[in-house]
């Protein structure tokens, strides 16, 4: 696969042309923003909190082999067995010779970005496990077999008629009403019997932390509880920048990930994982996996990009991004969308696979000013737009008239010259004082360009110059 | 073996490309609050949580009653940790059907499944954000909480910290598991309305006492 810029423009252009779309994006994403604000003024010391995490953050990842071995330490301690997976297709091995060996047919799943990311579903299929998505949004997206549209609330896209015609096709019998609470009442009758059925549950993780090798994981639902509680093998698969070496930092990251995310100062549920059931234990599994998974962010420590890593995950910078916020989630082609996917997904799957990312961004700073962890994000995407063109990556026509306009700006009658003609031959694609943008360029009409004005700032202040002498 | 060349790939790059790093110290949490119950009460009931606050245990066992029959409710699963460890609940309040954690290993997760409510204590409760915690353990339960559509609480309040920081700091090792919940199940999954009970219980019920 690859997403070009043209890629891109297409389905931000259907995106933007799309009515219920724009009110579906502008409604969730001004309910997050909104709730942020708020939640963040509720705190006395919200921003020195940040610049703390921020510290956190970034001293873990400088030394992250040492929080790993000691958080693997603790939770083989704690009875949990700890994975190592290279890539994507390494963790969906472990995660299908497990299943495999323990004759799963059936695994219930809370929402998690790491095995979107390598695709663990697909994976499972062909092992001849049925997984089953429960969190609702995520639910929802699977019944439609499309990607998630937000990395916190993956079905914003997707309406109640929508979804009440998934649920119909999904229980074979027409709903007797299509309200919220009763499309609700669905999934939680529907996904129960998934839950008590289920041979394993898998889940992600929010958090790792060290000293206790316990995993961490937030939900509002209760399905990350339910997959952890009921079924005999729990299987976390977690990427392994996300640790926290000590309580005190997983508290400073719980503080500021629900109230960055969703403005509530706590997700409902935090669930914390430490190896399986314990012998006085009533319920819970017999088993723990955890899957430190790499799958390209090793490569990433020590590099100008190794700031991406401190990214808890919380998605403000898709709320406040006003390209995501127009172009909507499935136009980056990736689980990551918004200006982190647009940074992430080309470190992690490939600059040359997601050429347009770069590209989809104003880079007006909005995210780096919401980050919880004051991420640059901006920075590192004129650093990957450089890598394109330092590839040769960058396309040739652009290229061509970049090299034209520094040869122009460094040759000053070139440009007085060049300007007068463009003046002159502009005319055609004039209307009023505005150019009119062709569409191959513009497909959304959505650039509006002045045109060039009759006479140019250098002559007018010859003029000037004149009158004062 | 194939999953130790893994480990030792990956550890292997991340340890070439260390870096020198201190770590800072533990955060110094503002939040002081004069009264927790209130503070904690206040927080719970913005989530969609409902707390009462009683003189002592015996009006909140009063308090227990009167919920469990308002509610309509039948067959309740039970915890067995302090404070509910001491009271009998199956003896004093006869008119409900009970399953009390331990007595009955093999039948445990059908009674929670079948029960209307599931009464447990609470490791410590966070006054900030009206969250309860709870642990698994001998006579505790993940599911007594979790399953049935109602779950209620017996808070003293001596188990009240101000904040997510401070149980932090409590500096004791952690059970298999712990939750901290902060109101009762809820998403705004389709078009950003809240439902509550998606998967979690529907109401969470908090009976205080000082």
């Amino acid at each position: 696969m690859r997403v070009t810029t043209r890629d891109f423009r297409r389905d931000a252009a259907a995106t933007i042309a799309d009515s219920h779309l724009q009110v579906a994006l502008e409604t969730a994403t001004g309910h997050f923003r909104d709730g942020r604000v708020a939640a963040l003024a509720e705190l006395p010391d919200a921003e020195a909190l940040r610049d703390h995490l921020k510290a956190v953050r970034a001293a873990t990842i400088a030394r992250l082999a040492d929080h790993l071995e000691t958080f693997e330490r603790h939770a083989v301690a704690a009875g949990a067995q700890v994975h190592w997976a290279r890539d994507g297709a390494e963790a969906a091995q472990i995660v299908t010779e497990l299943a495999r060996a323990r004759g799963v047919t059936l695994a219930t799943k809370s929402k998690s970005m790491a095995t979107e990311e390598i695709h663990l579903n697909a994976a499972l299929a062909a092992a001849g496990v049925t997984p089953v998505e429960t969190d609702l949004g995520e639910w929802i997206i699977q019944l439609a077999e499309e990607p998630p549209y937000h990395i916190i609330a993956p079905a914003i896209h997707k309406t109640r008629d929508q979804v009440a015609a998934l649920f119909e096709r999904e229980t074979q019998g027409p709903l007797a009403n299509d309200d919220i609470p009763t499309l609700t009442a669905i999934a939680r009758r529907e996904l129960r019997q998934r839950f008590l059925d289920a041979g394993m549950g898998i889940s992600g993780g929010n958090i790792a932390v060290a000293e206790t090798g316990s995993i961490v994981l937030v939900t509002n639902e209760g399905n990350g509880r339910m997959v952890t509680s009921l079924p005999p093998v729990h299987v976390a698969v977690i990427g392994i920048e996300k640790v926290a070496p000590t309580w005190d930092d997983a508290a400073a990251w719980l503080a500021l990930l629900a109230r960055s995310a969703t403005g509530q100062p706590l997700s409902i549920y935090t669930t914390v994982v430490t190896g399986p059931a314990r012998a006085a234990d009533l319920d819970g599994p017999e088993e723990v996996h955890v899957i430190l998974l790499d799958n390209g962010r090793s490569r990433l420590l020590d590099t100008k990009y190794a700031e991406v890593l401190e990214c808890i995950r919380c998605g403000a910078c898709l709320n406040i991004c006003p390209v995501y916020r127009e172009a909507g989630g499935h136009a980056y082609r990736s689980p990551y969308s918004g200006p982190i996917g647009a940074v992430i997904t080309p470190l992690l799957f490939g600059l040359e696979a997601y050429p347009a990312l770069p590209q989809a961004s104003t880079l007006c700073g909005a995210c780096q000013d919401v980050c919880p962890v004051r991420i640059d994000l901006p920075r590192m995407l004129l650093a990957l737009r450089a890598d394109e063109v330092a590839r040769g990556q960058a396309a040739p026509v652009e290229a061509l008239l970049e090299k034209g306009a520094a040869f122009v700006l460094a040759h000053e009658r070139l440009l007085r010259w060049g300007r007068r003609a463009l003046a002159v031959g502009q005319q055609p694609l004039v209307a009023g004082d505005q150019l009119r943008v062709p569409a191959a360029v513009n497909p959304a009409q959505e650039r509006r360009l002045p045109a060039l004005a009759p006479r140019s700032f250098h002559e007018l202040w010859a003029e000037l110059e004149d009158e004062d002498v | 073996m194939k999953m130790s060349e893994a480990r030792e790939a990956i550890l292997g790059r991340l340890r070439a490309r260390q870096t020198e790093a201190r770590q800072p110290g533990v955060w110094a949490s503002q939040r002081d609050f004069p009264d927790l119950m209130e503070r904690f009460a206040a927080a719970l009931t913005a989530t969609g949580g409902e707390v009462f606050v009683e003189a002592d245990l015996a009006a909140a066992v009063v308090r227990l009653d009167e919920v469990l029959q308002a509610l309509g409710a039948e067959r309740v699963v039970a915890t067995q940790e302090a404070p509910l460890d001491g009271l009998d609940l199956p003896a004093r309040l006869p008119v409900f059907v009970w399953n009390v954690a331990g007595e009955d290993r093999d039948g445990w997760r059908a009674f929670c499944s079948r029960a209307d409510v599931g009464v447990s204590g609470a490791e410590a409760a966070l006054a900030e954000t009206g969250t309860v915690v709870g642990q698994s353990g001998a006579g505790r339960s993940r599911l007594a909480t979790l399953l049935p559509p109602v779950h209620v609480v017996l808070l003293p309040e001596e188990r009240l910290v101000s904040d997510i920081f401070a149980w932090a700091a409590r500096g004791e090792g952690l059970p298999a598991s712990v939750t901290l919940i902060s109101g009762p199940s809820k998403t705004a999954d389709i078009e950003q309305t809240l439902a509550v009970g998606v998967h979690g219980p529907r109401r969470l019920i908090v009976i205080g006492y000082r």
